[in-house]
């Protein structure tokens, strides 16, 4: 039982949210002790995290029954595929949290950076929690401890907006939890358990059922709400804009995923169960994802605020998830997985990279950067970089995810579908020339835009880091889909 | 068919570049540093490249691949005359047109910026050229379009900025209905999209479902191959240096989009399946329409890189119409003309942009007496433009003489009939221009000379090579030779 795949994942888990704790007192003796504190937890859990999917990737997924208790009794900490995407883009987060270190000094005043650095650690507990559980319940206890940590730091934003932006986040936000929650006590009083894998045997009995039919709506309209599918996105775009930008980087590139994790969660309990209708439901979710792709796209184009540009292009790319879950066959449902991992990962550098650029000069929109490419050359190569992998031009990560969506768009026999996903990538990168030309091409307005110059190392390392992993993953996929394609086809029925 | 044989070289070729590539973008404000690399990605892909030829000849293709990208496709780099015949011309005009650009580009500002986009267009020509399955040609088909986007703004005035938007719009169209295509054919095929087997599409598609494709594939490569009415974007990008022109219109991009529909033809569906069904003849028309219709446009435009454009437009096509044929004879033309096409181009874009390096010269109403002026540049230009005309012992003959054998041999004699056309209307544009450059008076008083020599040798390199590519064209290991093998391994012959 006590074998050390077990131990690492109740360490990953038990670390984050301890190591919070300790948090607020250090930072009390020195505000330096307590940034080492910070980097060493989260180093030392996302190394964990991402040893546990390397793990899964070479032998399976496996389980830790805490305490001893075998499954349907005791709790299940539980590390399947879909999980492991999630670890395996946990460097990212540390990235964020290395290059978040300077960037929270100048942003976040010193009496709140004490909290700010405990929220993050929770946040990361949760997020890896939601990730690798077993068991329905602590899946809701984790989903609360990644969605209050993130209410509160949508809430240190420097603008106006923020207060209310993070007001917003949390009525949406307490709302799917509701629903979640809801859900969860209807199941457990329909199956008597709340292990996930026990709920779906004892589920597929395959008798309609009408509670089952409500327990299934109200899980999968939480999710998603929580991964802001179209046309419950409505809290993402000013809550990911106002944040800081190291906590925008981790709720675009991490958190709404969570709310795609709960959905393939959602398709393991109910594959079997009786009375609900999966292909209706994934026939209405691959078109709301189709709209989201475009309304997030257009939406993007009309900003000026590069910020709110990054939130509508993931409402657009979490439409790029929804389409390949809604297809549900084996390209649809590889391409929505692996970008998981790659969305988390590009939108991390744009996110970054914008961050460096409002660190430098204090601007953030199209038409007050202007020039400034010849100023922070690395920066501004390294963001263009990381825009042609989210617009999905090959041969970068976000290609490799257009190409298996487009296959699967096709397999499923949706042509349109098909001609949505790959023209909608195009008209976002006209305009995201826009910005790329602005940067470039155009001259300087700004007097602190022609004194500005590349970002000190501990910014600009992960910054360079993830523009250079944007693009190399689309040459080295078959790392993330190795992952990814054994979890694709047990959600298939395969195996 | 080839056989083959495991070798890195094919791999190695464009990766030496990128790598040559990058580092002149890391030091790229010094001049030296810049200088050194350009040459040296030049060179060396060129000496790779070059080394795989003896191979060609006797009937070896090299490949390599990566690990695989998902089941089944992979990055791989697999070298058969088809795709040796574009890559040889690619890097051998990269050595001269690198040469020219330093001596035209002196002075300008962005140059590491400019260099560094240079030679990676030309790597990820080379590597599409080479690509080995029809997802790693669209991988950096796609690298193309975006490293040459750079080029074409690099005035950043708002003319440039502009062409680079018309530009991106119509390629990356393009390259968005031409991925539609290719995830269709994955599924068709049933996950097979390696080159080599004469037909990846299976015989028993329906015949609407191949109109849906061939349409899709052509179509998308056709706006790089400019095809009539999908050529809008290429006049509009002379707004770019005159090297850049050249490299587009010549060598890298127009020309990545005329190989991607004979691959397309040859290798995705395969001569055998497309006799069956109307859609070469569809192609073939279209392409007769552009060939004359460009060349029309040409005759109306003063300006000398404007009539360059429209005459490439129309030389393309060639290209398109012979491989549109599924005759042999046509086919050969088809392939050889990607080579002569480019030399004759390359030297007559070269020597305009001596023309206004020189004098500042850029509309041809200008130009009278510029021959008496600059003889040995515009004696380059006027061999070039009488290889054009298809004069025998020029390169442009030999491109001429196969598309209407093959016109003959195929029992559609309008071919000819079009290659007389053009060659007419090819004349009525050069030769007034001849004329005028040679026989008129020379307007203006001071008289400069020739351009300087760092631009004036590679346009008489490039000149002799319009002449060598006429009169030993097929000797091994030379364009007409390489073609023939290509046309013989798509024909099964």
């Amino acid at each position: 039982m006590s074998e050390w795949p077990g131990q690492l994942l109740v360490s990953v888990l038990a670390l984050p949210v301890t190591g919070a704790a300790l948090c607020l007192p250090l930072h009390r003796i020195s505000d330096r002790v307590a940034t080492a504190w910070t980097l060493l937890v989260t180093t030392v859990t996302c190394a964990g995290a991402f040893m546990v999917s390397v793990r899964v990737s070479h032998v399976g997924p496996f389980s830790h029954h805490l305490g001893g208790w075998l499954a349907p009794w005791g709790i299940e900490l539980r590390a399947d595929q879909f999980g492991a995407l999630v670890g395996l883009a946990a460097p990212v987060f540390a990235l964020v949290v290395f290059y978040g270190v300077r960037y929270s000094r100048h942003a976040v005043e010193a009496a709140r950076r004490g909290p700010y650095d405990a929220l993050l650690l929770i946040n990361l507990g949760g997020l890896l929690g939601f990730s690798f559980t077993g068991d329905l319940f602590n899946l809701f206890v984790f989903m609360e401890l990644f969605s209050l940590s993130a209410y509160a730091l949508v809430a240190y934003g420097k603008q106006k907006v923020a207060a209310a932006a993070s007001f917003r986040y949390l009525v949406m936000g307490a709302f799917s939890s509701l629903l979640v929650l809801f859900s969860i006590g209807l199941l457990y009083q329909l199956t008597g358990t709340l292990n996930m894998a026990d709920m779906a045997y004892r589920l597929a009995d395959g008798v309609p059922h009408r509670p089952v039919v409500l327990a299934f709506g109200a899980l999968a309209l939480g999710f998603m709400t929580k991964a802001a599918v179209f046309p419950l996105h409505l809290w993402l775009p000013d809550a990911h804009a106002a944040a800081p930008s190291p906590v925008s980087a981790i709720l675009s590139g991490l958190v709404v995923k969570m709310g795609i994790v709960g959905l393939i969660r959602t398709y393991d309990i109910f594959q079997g169960a009786g009375g609900v209708d999966l292909p209706t439901f994934n026939m209405g979710l691959s078109t709301l994802g189709a709209i989201a792709i475009v309304f997030g796209a257009v939406l993007a184009l009309i900003q000026d605020d590069i910020k709110l540009m990054l939130a509508y292009s993931t409402v657009s790319n979490i439409g790029y998830i929804a389409v390949g879950l809604g297809l549900f066959n084996e390209s649809g449902l590889t391409g929505a997985s692996i970008h998981i991992f790659n969305h988390a990962v590009i939108k991390a550098a744009l996110f970054l990279a914008l961050g460096a650029l409002t660190f430098r000069t204090g601007y953030r929109t199209v038409s007050d950067l202007r020039g400034i490419g010849r100023r922070m050359p690395i920066t501004v190569g390294a963001l263009s970089v990381a825009v042609i992998s989210v617009v999905g031009v090959p041969p970068t990560a976000g290609f490799v995810t257009k190409w298996y969506l487009a296959v699967g768009a096709v397999a499923a026999a949706r042509p349109l579908l098909a001609a949505t996903l790959v023209f909608s990538a195009l008209v976002m990168l006209i305009y995201y020339l826009r910005i790329v030309n602005a940067f470039y091409f155009r001259p300087a307005v700004h007097e602190e835009v022609e004194r500005a110059v590349d970002p000190p190392l501990d910014m600009l390392a992960p910054v360079v880091l993830l523009s250079g992993a944007s693009l190399a993953l689309g040459l080295i996929a078959q790392v993330p889909i190795g992952i990814a394609l054994p979890g694709v086809m047990r959600l298939l029925g395969g195996g | 068919m080839p056989v083959e044989v495991w070798d890195i070289r094919p791999a190695l070729a464009p990766m030496v570049s990128f790598v040559c590539a990058l580092l002149v973008f890391i030091g790229g404000s010094r001049a030296g540093w810049r200088r050194f690399w350009s040459m040296s990605a030049a060179l060396l892909k060129f000496i790779i490249v070059a080394s795989m030829l003896p191979g060609t000849v006797g009937g070896v293709a090299y490949t390599f691949r990566f690990a695989e990208f998902a089941p089944g496709i992979g990055i791989g780099f697999r070298a058969d005359a088809l795709g040796m015949a574009f890559a040889t011309v690619s890097s051998l005009l990269w050595v001269v047109a690198t040469v020219y650009s330093i001596g035209y580009m002196k002075g300008e500002r962005s140059l590491g910026r400019f260099f560094g986009f240079f030679a990676l267009c030309v790597s990820a020509t080379v590597a599409l050229a080479l690509a080995e399955n029809l997802l790693t040609l669209f991988i950096f088909y796609e690298v193309l379009t975006i490293s040459a986007y750079p080029l074409v703004v690099h005035d950043e005035t708002p003319e440039a900025l502009r062409a680079g938007r018309t530009y991106f719009t119509y390629t990356l169209t393009g390259g968005g209905v031409i991925l539609l295509g290719i995830a269709m054919t994955y599924v068709v095929s049933d996950g097979v999209l390696a080159f080599g087997h004469n037909g990846i599409v299976p015989p028993d598609t329906t015949p609407a479902v191949l109109a849906i494709l061939f349409v899709m594939l052509t179509l998308g490569f056709g706006v790089k191959a400019a095809i009539m009415p999908l050529h809008g974007w290429l006049p509009r990008a002379m707004v770019a240096p005159t090297p850049v022109s050249a490299l587009l219109h010549a060598v890298a991009v127009v020309k990545a989009g005329a190989f991607g529909v004979v691959r397309t033809v040859h290798d995705v569906f395969g001569v055998e399946l497309l006799r069956q069904t109307w859609l070469p003849d569809a192609l073939a028309y279209l392409a007769a329409f552009t060939i004359i219709a460009a060349s029309v446009m040409a005759l109306l435009q003063d300006n000398l890189k404007r009539r360059l454009a429209y005459s490439t437009v129309s030389q393309l096509s060639y290209v398109l119409l012979g491989i549109a044929l599924l005759n042999p004879w046509a086919a050969v033309a088809a392939v050889v003309h990607i080579a002569n096409q480019a030399v004759q181009k390359v030297t007559m874009f070269f020597a305009a942009g001596a023309i206004q390096r020189t004098t500042g010269k850029t509309n041809i109403s200008e130009m009278s007496g510029i021959g008496r002026r600059m003889p040995a540049t515009m004696g380059a230009f006027g061999v070039a433009a009488l290889g054009f005309t298809g004069m025998p012992l020029l390169a442009g003959f030999i491109s001429k003489w196969h598309m209407s054998v093959g016109g003959f041999d195929s029992g559609m004699w309008w071919v000819a009939l079009v290659m007389a056309a053009s060659a007419l209307l090819n004349a009525a544009y050069w030769f007034p221009m001849l004329y005028l450059a040679f026989f008129k008076p020379v307007s203006e008083e001071p008289t400069l000379g020739e351009a300087r020599p760092s631009l004036l040798y590679p346009t008489l390199v490039c000149a002799v090579l319009v002449i060598l590519l006429g009169l030993v064209s097929d000797l091994p290991g030379m364009p007409l030779s390489i073609a023939r093998t290509a046309v013989a391994q798509a024909f099964g012959m």
